[in-house]
């Protein structure tokens, strides 16, 4: 009765967290850098008459470039791993007493098989920081378009010497994305029974992208970034010119407009939102415990990621995951507990996106109110797109008991490979858990 | 004079009945029950569910010593402080230990215990319950119904702790038509040459629920005698019988322990007195029975075992 009026007087905080509002309200953050440079792409300066006009030469390849950064930034974006401790007793049938199964107050970002028992409560409230700083192995803040320009005289080539060799101008874009995620979590774990518990996330999330660009016309010579100056073989910046006017530039007319005639410019956008993130619901079964020293316990959750974050303002994925995970772990001398993960995440909105999902790791109690754990978790996706087919991440963390039922948690997620991905160099996460 | 004495004797006589009425809950009021809880483990729950599922016309109020024996006792002492209890309820051996120790004028009943009485001293009136120990009779019966040629079962056993179980246990093998041949042991290690010095003497193997006796050294060794030796374990649960023993006998729930824990409750807020209530054992139990082992010993289970069996392992 006890548990069950807790779990009433709780779900108004949920419900409340559930219903939080967009704070913000800029419009499409997911499009930040599809509409950089305007949603049309890039439209150059027109040129005088009696010259034909270029203003839309570099459209189609700088649509084609932003959207493609575009998509692989926002796909990228997921919700981290939540999971909740396992604490108090479990009963000794053979001794007739309780064993604390608190040896170790559980893993922080991998499972484990055991679950909570019976009308047990635990809610946790987390805070995960996550700064964005890799895409697939390249600074966000340095990184490199090349925008080309199309074929004129209709040759089928680019020319790079004659009367069109106009043709082999670029556009070098050096982009500057800021992407950050604060997102501040309610788990909620309920023992249905002692095998069986079911569980809630709720993240509330703020994402803030803000993104720099500048645009420098170049000729042939610079394709190859051996010029970062963009500077031809005379020392002279911009593209080629028909006498001394350039035959691309940018102006006040151009998207994005320029103050004055240039070979540069530079534009920025973005913004922040604030708001309800993609909700979890799971569920996870003990199916096998205590079966013998050497077999060791095992569960199956499923997780389901609802779609209930707005895509739009990349506060959720837009798409319904379901993932089923073996969990198997085993609790030696009771302080050591070795865990294994694995199974699959379909999502039903882009099955390339499905991801076989694995984790190794442990928990330890180093101390009767002090445990470590550490994993390595990864995410593989058999049919994925070449962004982020494989990352491997290093999750380390501690949990302290200072007090019966209350735990402090901390911990780090640190990518293996920063090649693979959109990556921050470290998630770090806080969280207070309490086991009712 | 006389008359005196007389009147003293009836206006105390008086009082006492009045004492004594007041002290229980007259007909239509609820009781006021403390239930005390060892842990918070789902077995103690399914047993306080299954006490109130039987005094159900008492108001039951819980609380949780979360392991701490202090905190326990620290509550006790707040009670003893306020309105008394019609009765407390003791769940698990760390509540009947801190009952044990701090209270004696109120009726005690506990639920979920393993050997009561090394916790319950003599002089304990208030105190008695339902036990989590298996009947003794029912054991020995069950090796008796696994194989005709059981006529002498082996036990290792820790004097103070199962001192007073292996008495019982001689006089009921005896009764029952077999011979029990006991081994006292001091330390876990003392069960290796207790075991071989059962060699060829014993037909069966049984385990008591005895902390020195379950050593995980000490109950690996029994196993390897059971197949060494081609002779039956009874073990005390399910994860003994998978371990290896032939069978597992165990309490059949917590539920079932509450329900005997609440009629005795009931009695004695119908006015018996705890005194003259004996400890129960459990009433429903729980089977496991190893058909692997069964065949590794070269043993044919009867029928008869394996229809009463809870879960039987192939």
């Amino acid at each position: 009765m006890k548990v069950r009026l807790r779990a009433v007087l709780s779900l108004p905080l949920i419900l409340l967290l559930a219903g939080s509002v967009r704070l913000a309200d800029a419009a499409d953050l997911k499009d930040t850098i599809k509409n950089l440079y305007g949603g049309q792409g890039i439209l150059l300066e027109p040129l005088p008459l009696p010259f034909p006009s270029q203003e839309s030469r570099f459209q189609a390849s700088s649509l084609q470039g932003l959207d493609q950064l575009n998509t692989q930034l926002t796909s990228a974006i997921g919700v981290p791993s939540f999971n909740s401790s396992v604490g108090g007793f479990l009963f000794d049938i053979e001794r007739g007493v309780p064993v604390q199964t608190t040896e170790s107050l559980g893993p922080l970002l991998t499972e484990r098989a055991t679950t909570l028992g019976a009308r047990k409560l635990d809610l946790t409230f987390s805070y995960t920081r996550v700064n964005f700083t890799k895409l697939q192995g390249k600074d966000l803040n340095d990184l490199e378009l090349v925008f080309l320009r199309g074929d004129a005289n209709g040759n089928g080539i680019i020319d790079t010497s004659g009367p069109f060799s106009f043709e082999s101008d670029v556009i070098r874009a050096t982009l500057s994305v800021d992407l950050t995620e604060d997102i501040f979590a309610l788990i909620a774990t309920y023992g249905l029974t002692a095998e069986w518990d079911i569980g809630i996330v709720v993240p509330v999330t703020h994402i803030r992208l803000h993104a720099k660009s500048s645009l420098t016309i170049c000729d042939q010579a610079a394709r190859d970034f051996l010029r970062p100056q963009c500077l031809d073989q005379f020392g002279n910046r911009g593209g080629t010119k028909i006498g001394d006017i350039p035959i691309h530039r940018f102006g006040p007319n151009s998207t994005p407009p320029a103050v004055s005639l240039s070979d540069e410019t530079a534009v920025s956008g973005g913004g922040d939102e604030t708001g309800l993130g993609d909700i979890i619901l799971r569920t996870k079964y003990n199916f096998l415990r205590h079966y013998d020293d050497l077999i060791p316990d095992m569960a199956f959750l499923v997780e389901l990621k609802l779609p209930t974050g707005d895509e739009e303002c990349l506060l959720g994925t837009g798409g319904t995951n379901v993932t089923g995970l073996l969990v198997a772990s085993k609790t030696y001398a009771r302080w050591f507990t070795p865990h294994v993960n694995l199974g699959y995440e379909i999502n039903t909105k882009d099955t390339r996106e499905s991801a076989i999902r694995y984790a190794l790791g442990f928990d330890a109690r180093l101390l009767p109110e002090l445990t470590l754990a550490a994993g390595i978790i990864g995410r593989a996706k058999p049919d994925g797109t070449g962004t982020g087919d494989h990352i491997v991440d290093l999750s380390l963390g501690v949990k302290w008991n200072p007090i019966k039922s209350l735990i402090l948690r901390t911990n780090v997620q640190i990518p293996l490979d920063k090649n693979s991905g959109l990556r921050a160099d470290f998630i770090p996460t806080v969280g207070i858990e309490y086991l009712f | 004079m006389p008359i005196l004495t007389t009147r003293i004797v009836r206006l105390l006589s008086t009082v006492w009945l009045l004492g004594a009425v007041a002290s229980f809950p007259l007909p239509g009021e609820a009781a006021n029950i403390v239930a005390l809880k060892g842990a918070d483990v789902d077995v103690y729950n399914e047993a306080l569910d299954g006490f109130k599922s039987v005094a159900s016309r008492a108001q039951v109020s819980e609380y949780d010593m979360e392991g701490d024996l202090q905190r326990g006792k620290r509550f006790l002492a707040r009670l003893k402080s306020g309105p008394k209890p019609d009765l407390i309820l003791a769940i698990g051996i760390w509540a009947l230990q801190v009952v044990v120790e701090e209270i004696r004028d109120i009726p005690v009943v506990f639920a979920m215990v393993l050997n009561p009485s090394t916790v319950i001293g003599q002089e304990a009136r208030n105190i008695t319950g339902a036990s989590m120990n298996v009947p003794i009779e029912q054991q020995i019966a069950l090796l008796k119904k696994a194989s005709p040629q059981v006529r002498r079962i082996g036990v290792i056993y820790d004097p103070s702790k199962t001192g007073f179980l292996v008495k019982q246990a001689e006089r009921i093998a005896r009764d029952q038509g077999v011979r029990l041949l006991p081994k006292a042991i001091a330390s876990p290690k003392d069960s290796f040459a207790a075991l071989d010095a059962m060699q060829g003497e014993i037909d069966a193997l049984w385990i008591l629920p005895d902390v020195t006796v379950l050593a995980p050294e000490s109950v690996q060794y029994m196993l390897l005698f059971s197949f060494r030796n081609k002779i039956p374990l009874l073990g005390l649960s399910e994860n003994q019988a998978r371990m290896g023993a032939l069978f597992g006998l165990s309490f059949g729930s917590g539920r079932d322990i509450g329900i005997q824990a609440g009629e005795i409750a009931n009695e004695i807020l119908s006015g018996r007195r705890a005194e003259e209530i004996p400890f129960t054992t459990a009433r429903r139990l729980r089977l496991t029975v190893n058909l692997k082992t069964a065949g590794k010993l070269g043993l044919q289970v009867p029928k008869e075992i394996l229809d009463r069996a809870d879960v039987v392992i192939r």
